[in-house]
């Protein structure tokens, strides 16, 4: 009880500090009407600078594949690891997957209501269309592969959500296509980041391999699709009952 | 007016950055701990943003179009360097996610529970 008390009173003094600091001092320099000079160089030079080669007019964008490109390139990764740490914690081998398959058969199929279903649908191929816009248009406007990816992993959502993973598994989206698909994307990426190096003898993430301002267009692609796939191989494998899978686990353990 | 406004915002975000330190600090509940990671997450990212605007109208986005002079746009775009922050801490906080949520199902599906008390005689480990 006096425990409570102190961590209470404490964040309220901390509570009260900030307020004050941000308000009378304003330390962080919030609603000023000139440019700090950090910004105001990546402003004038990220698209006209010579040797800068995403030709891109939207400066954030610009930004990230001029002066961060290792460390969009790390992103990538560090997504990649996320959803390698994810299949491996939550997979089941071959056996274990056949189970699965006999209890879901086994149930009686149910479905959601005609108006869920229809809507749905309607629904998932406008967000499909708005994402595929965020992603290919992505170096000329705000966006780009991860973001029109994370949209089209909120489609994902909604289908698990209105339909089952199993129907999606009828209808050809296993985890094995899933799977490639991923792979295709990520290798999309890794070939744009390398080809001027092959191709022109150039350093690598030099993207000038499309002409004018769309040099950029091919890695949102890869992006997008790398993104998509990823994150509904996460979906997939999340998206077991949790009956089924209590049920196989029990099995293994009787054995 | 809009600086009192500015100065409200900035003091709701550090409020909720507190809220989420004190959520993960104190909450048992694995999935409540994530949740709040995430508003703070959130919060400190809509931080990073409200610090690159500028108090101009009418304010730019950060694209160049030709039908403005350089100048104009100069003067009038909001700072892109918190933006470009941003972007690469979001995907690492979907990253960081998709990794919590799964290790968190899992648990509660080899243990049957996700309280962080439980956890060290739910395993079978010594008492912490």
């Amino acid at each position: 009880m006096k425990r409570d008390v102190i961590v209470a009173l404490s964040f309220l003094i901390a509570f009260l500090f900030i307020a004050y600091a941000v308000t009378a001092r304003n330390v962080l320099g919030i609603g000023g009407a000139e440019l700090r000079p950090l910004g105001e160089f990546y402003l004038s030079h990220s698209f006209a600078h010579e040797g800068l080669t995403s030709h891109s007019p939207e400066v954030v964008t610009a930004i990230v594949w001029n002066y961060r490109g290792f460390d969009t390139l790390f992103e990538t990764f560090v997504f990649f690891l996320a959803i390698m740490g994810a299949l491996s914690v939550l997979r089941l081998d071959g056996e274990q997957l056949k189970q699965a398959r006999e209890l879901e058969a086994a149930m009686p199929h149910r479905m959601m209501d005609l108006i869920v279903r229809a809507t749905t649908k309607l629904v998932v191929i406008m967000i499909v269309a708005i994402s595929a816009s965020i992603a290919l248009h992505g170096h000329l406007t705000p966006g780009g592969g991860f973001q029109g990816g994370s949209a089209m992993a909120v489609a994902a959502l909604l289908l698990f959500a209105a339909f089952s993973k199993f129907t999606l598994e009828r209808k050809g989206l296993t985890l094995k296509h899933t799977i490639s698909a991923y792979a295709l994307g990520l290798a999309i990426i890794l070939a744009t980041v390398l080809a001027p190096v092959f191709l022109y003898g150039g350093k690598i993430l030099e993207i000038n391999l499309l002409p004018g301002e769309t040099g950029l267009f091919n890695l949102d692609v890869g992006e997008y699709t790398a993104v998509t796939f990823g994150f509904l191989t996460v979906f997939l494998v999340l998206g077991i009952p949790e009956w089924v899978f209590k049920a196989v686990l029990r099995r293994e353990l009787n054995d | 007016m809009i600086s009192l406004l500015l100065a409200y915002i900035t003091i709701t975000l550090f409020a909720m950055i507190l809220l989420g330190i004190y959520g993960v600090a104190t909450r048992s509940n694995l999935i409540k701990k994530i949740i709040m990671l995430n508003v703070m997450g959130d919060a400190i990212n809509m931080l990073f943003i409200l610090i690159g605007y500028r108090l101009v109208f009418p304010v730019f986005p950060p694209i160049y179009e030709s039908h403005i002079t350089f100048e104009e746009f100069l003067s009038r775009a909001v700072d892109p360097v918190p933006q470009a922050l941003v972007l690469t801490a979001v995907v690492i906080g979907m990253a960081m996610n998709i990794l919590l949520t799964t290790y968190a199902i899992q648990f509660y599906r080899l243990h049957g529970t996700v309280d962080a008390r439980d956890m060290a005689e739910v395993v079978g480990g010594e008492d912490l």
